[in-house]
């Protein structure tokens, strides 16, 4: 159980990015992050696992506070939540399957790993899991010469080695088109489902949103606007989150 | 009913007067650098034939030598001449030389050689009594071996004319096989040194610039208050050592190690030091960051971060900068010598001070060669990798 109290960030230039978030998420639960651009939804999953500080409130993930962790126990703790981003974030000019097995840092001898040197054990669970993103022919090639979609399921099989209980993804397809969109989404979905590790996936489109999300959490300028399931978004809760302006579009 | 735009701005008191002092003062700072720095274009053209020895020997650089060969007579020649007087003419080996003077107001003296060595460069060498002497005609013996000239007799800068003069022929030629002169073993020795003194000091350099580098990071040591303070120390060193010009840390380390390459050697490295570790810092602030963030997020320590996330970000621009700095070693390697550092600079202003310019010349072709040969290569190399 993932439990935020009262969570505030604001950024040294002033912008108070969150503001006094708090919710709940259950193990095995598939929540959806949406909101405006700048509505805080990457400062919120980057203090969950503290690439961001935040600046006041808590993060207790299983009993444990993650705000109040050292820089040992956030290591611990980090190597349980794997993490997705919009740009993938791959080492371009590593091979996919080294990019695969850096998921796998926070758990080997740190002299180890400076000399690049994995076990047979850690490649052929770095082979399972790319075969697990259908890409186990790539894992040779150099990480760059992939597709964008190919690049996220390395990501995600990166994330994979970890044997993370939590994901946190910030918008993972929002660099794809829609069609590639959907096959990583179902990936996810994947690890949600059959893994029953925990999502917390931030989204631009609505509609993607109530196709993946079991809970939709709203924000709009640091705030939560909405915390319910997909199907009690209508006109006038759509308006709230994204303002009068907005229209709903489809991605298909 | 339009009107048209008046497009001239207005006139203004306060800018007019602002430029006018500026290009007042501009005048002045001009005026004054010319004066301190004193310039004379006009020696550029008077006296353009002192370079022409230099230029000439440029193009005919001491490459090979054969044996030097020579011999001399010399007539003895008193003046003023007495009337009907024949001086004593002078053999060597068979070789004759007469001297028919003319003692009256033409002043002309007639030089005759027979039986020397045919085809062969003649000096003639006028001595005055008080023991000076000058060039006074270059000739060649015919097929011969005959020389046949009338001169006019020099007379002294200094001194008295009156005494025994005399007049010298000097007959020059190289004999025996062609052999790679002295010079040439002199300056491939010191050009191997330049060569080894440049890839010593780029070598150290990137020894020691790598790991500092990585303190000099912004983006890597900004995260913690004392990685802050590291920083700007680290910086500021650099920015120091860096500001000394590779010539003066020779300077210095001539008076510490003494006079050799080794010297060469420590000013280069320093220098490289200062000017890889920024570059290199350079690269790895415009890494992408979302690797480092990616990595730090699967709970790798900092140093595994390093490793995996900036270090292969940072391989190729940290070799064209290694490149690019070899290139600027071997340039500056040709010139460490100049004071006292080793290299063929070292020899290069011995020879340009004892006015050998043949020799100057091997060693200015043989840095023009080498230098050009490294930009090539580095520049090949360079394509290849980048
Ligand atoms: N490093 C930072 N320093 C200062 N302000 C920041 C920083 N990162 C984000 N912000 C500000 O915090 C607010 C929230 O940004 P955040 O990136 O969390 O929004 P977002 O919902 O992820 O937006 P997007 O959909 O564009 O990714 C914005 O106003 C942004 O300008
Ligand atoms: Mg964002």
């Amino acid at each position: 159980m993932l439990e935020i109290r009262k969570l505030n960030k604001i950024y040294p230039g002033g912008v108070h990015a969150l503001k006094d978030v708090s919710f709940t998420v259950e193990d095995g639960e598939f929540v959806v992050l949406i909101g405006l651009s700048g509505s805080g939804k990457s400062t919120l999953l980057r203090s969950i696992n503290r690439l961001v500080e935040p600046t006041s409130g808590q993060i207790i993930w299983d009993g444990v506070d993650i705000t109040a962790a050292d820089h040992k126990q956030l290591r611990l703790i980090r190597r349980n939540i794997g993490m997705i981003f919009q740009q993938f974030n791959l080492v371009k000019r590593l091979s996919v399957l080294t990019n695969v097995l850096t998921g796998r840092l926070g758990y080997v001898s740190q002299w180890r790993s400076l000399l690049n040197y994995w076990s047979p054990e850690e490649k052929r669970q770095a082979m399972l899991n790319l075969e697990r993103v259908g890409i186990a022919d790539q894992a040779w090639k150099r990480a760059d010469e992939l597709s964008g979609g190919q690049q996220q399921r390395v990501a995600i099989a990166r994330a994979l080695m970890q044997e993370p209980k939590l994901i946190l993804a910030d918008e993972p397809v929002a660099s794809l088109d829609p069609a590639t969109s959907h096959s990583v989404m179902k990936y996810i979905l994947e690890l949600n489902r059959e893994d029953g590790i925990t999502v917390i996936c931030s989204l631009h489109f609505l509609s993607l949103a109530r196709e993946y999300g079991t809970r939709i959490i709203a924000l709009r300028d640091g705030r939560i606007v909405f915390d319910g399931k997909p199907e009690e978004i209508d006109d006038r809760r759509f308006k709230e989150i994204y303002g009068e302006d907005a229209v709903q579009v489809e991605i298909r | 009913m339009t009107q048209t735009p008046d497009i001239r701005r207005p006139f203004s008191w306060q800018r007019f007067l602002r430029n006018v002092v500026f290009i007042v003062l501009a005048i002045a700072v001009y005026a004054y650098g010319w004066k301190v720095t004193r310039i004379d274009l006009k020696t550029l053209i008077t006296d353009a034939g002192d370079i022409k020895p230099l230029v000439l020997d440029l193009l005919r650089p001491e490459l090979f030598t054969r044996e030097k060969q020579s011999i001399r007579l010399a007539v003895e020649y008193p003046v003023p001449c007495p009337p009907e007087f024949t001086p004593k003419p002078a053999t060597y080996k068979g070789t004759v030389l007469e001297v028919k003077p003319a003692c009256g107001p033409s002043n002309k003296v007639r030089l005759i050689l027979r039986n020397g060595r045919p085809n062969t460069k003649a000096l003639v060498r006028w001595h005055f009594p008080i023991g000076s002497d000058v060039v006074v005609a270059q000739a060649r013996t015919d097929d011969q071996g005959n020389l046949d000239l009338v001169i006019a007799r020099p007379k002294p800068d200094i001194g008295g004319d009156e005494g025994i003069h005399a007049a010298e022929v000097i007959l020059e030629w190289e004999e025996g096989p062609v052999k790679i002169s002295n010079t040439l073993r002199t300056v491939a020795d010191k050009m191997v040194e330049t060569i080894f003194l440049a890839l010593m000091a780029t070598t150290f350099g990137v020894i020691f610039a790598l790991p500092v580098s990585f303190f000099g990071a912004r983006n890597l040591m900004m995260t913690t208050p004392w990685g802050a303070v590291t920083y700007y120390v680290v910086r500021l060193v650099f920015n120091v050592l860096r500001s000394v010009e590779t010539l003066i840390w020779a300077v210095i380390f001539i008076v510490w190690v003494g006079i050799g390459p080794f010297a060469g050697v420590l000013a280069l490295t320093i220098h490289s030091i200062a000017a890889l570790a920024k570059l290199y810092s350079e690269a790895i602030e415009s890494i992408d960051p979302g690797p480092i963030e990616a990595i730090t997020a699967t709970g790798a320590t900092r140093l595994q971060t390093i490793i995996y996330a900036v270090v292969p970000q940072v391989i190729p621009p940290f070799i064209a900068f290694t490149i690019y700095r070899w290139d600027i070693n071997v340039r500056m390697s040709t010139v460490v010598g100049l004071v006292g550092g080793g290299g063929i600079g070292y020899i290069l202003i011995q020879y340009i001070n004892l006015l050998q310019y043949r020799k100057a010349a091997v060693a200015m072709w043989a840095i023009v060669i080498v230098v050009s040969l490294m930009d090539y290569l580095s520049g090949y190399v360079r394509e290849k990798i980048v």
